[in-house]
């Protein structure tokens, strides 16, 4: 190889680098257009990469929570008695995960939440975002952060702290348990809507969103 | 410029650039996605046309 040619390829790979950084500041950790395409551009000889998303997470000790030491994950969802209360099934869950209110059902839920004026048989929660529910879980001693997230940053939040979260193309609210592999794990109070039971994948939460997120900071 | 020159002249871009990933990956490293010495800030520094099209979505630290 002469030095031109050299120097032309070390400034492919140079190119290939950049747009790699780019590719991790924008989030895009895997498939098309990802750090690891870049990489495997970079280098074609290097095996399949198994890629994930990284959750990246302090090293210090973690402080004691109470609210979430209580926090169990496989606490059971049963399915909705009717089609406009899944947001109520879906506080309920997280109430009862989080032993805040273990005797807290869907027919409590709707009226803590407020009905008719915040959650009727017409249009189910008023408010997409979820701000009835925050209340709620307010009036419970609960803080909660909202955001409308893209599936990384779901995935990131969901894998330290469970919440529930809603697709305005689903039109559906759900608990979220934390992550399963590459999904996040869900408690679904009517599984087999639109195709989704208990896992929600990178591609059902693209095709379903956006999605409004809420989940438990303390 | 003669071809010295120029392969010169290439060889020290690349090590500039070689450079600027190093500092970037160290902010990757450290955490520091964007603001001052980012890896926001590096990037744009290897390829200023980038900036206003990239739209970061960095990594959460719990």
């Amino acid at each position: 190889m002469s030095t031109a040619d050299a120097l032309s390829q070390l400034e492919d790979q140079q190119g290939l680098l950049t747009a790699a950084l780019r590719a991790m500041l924008e989030g895009k950790w895997c498939g098309e257009g990802s750090a690891a395409a870049f990489l495997q551009a970079i280098d074609p000889t290097l095996p399949d990469l198994e890629c994930s998303p990284s959750i990246l997470t302090s090293t210090r000790p973690a402080a004691a929570d109470p609210t979430l030491s209580a926090y169990e994950p496989e606490t059971q969802m049963p399915r909705q008695s009717t089609s406009w209360t899944c947001s109520a099934c879906s506080l309920s869950w997280l109430l009862r995960a989080l032993q805040m209110a273990p005797d807290i059902d869907e027919s409590r839920a709707v009226a803590m939440i407020g009905s008719p004026n915040n959650i009727n048989a017409t249009y189910g929660l008023m408010d997409g975002s979820g701000a009835q529910i925050r209340r709620v879980l307010s009036d419970h001693g609960l803080t909660s952060s909202q955001g409308w997230l893209s599936f990384d940053q779901a995935y990131t939040i969901y894998a330290t702290a469970p919440g529930c979260m809603s697709g305005a193309t689903w039109y559906h609210w759900v608990a979220v348990r934390g992550v399963s592999g590459a999904n996040l794990s869900i408690a679904n109070s009517a599984p087999g809507y639109k195709g989704v039971f208990s896992t929600l994948s990178r591609e059902q939460f693209n095709a379903l969103g956006p999605f409004s997120c809420i989940w438990i900071t303390k | 410029m003669n071809e010295d020159d120029t392969t010169s002249a290439q060889i020290a871009q690349l090590q500039q650039q070689q450079a600027l990933l190093t500092r970037a990956l160290r902010a990757a490293v450290e955490g520091r996605w964007r603001g001052e010495d980012s890896v926001e800030a590096y990037l744009y520094a290897l390829d200023p046309s980038l900036q206003g099209q990239v739209q970061p979505d960095p990594p959460s630290y719990a």
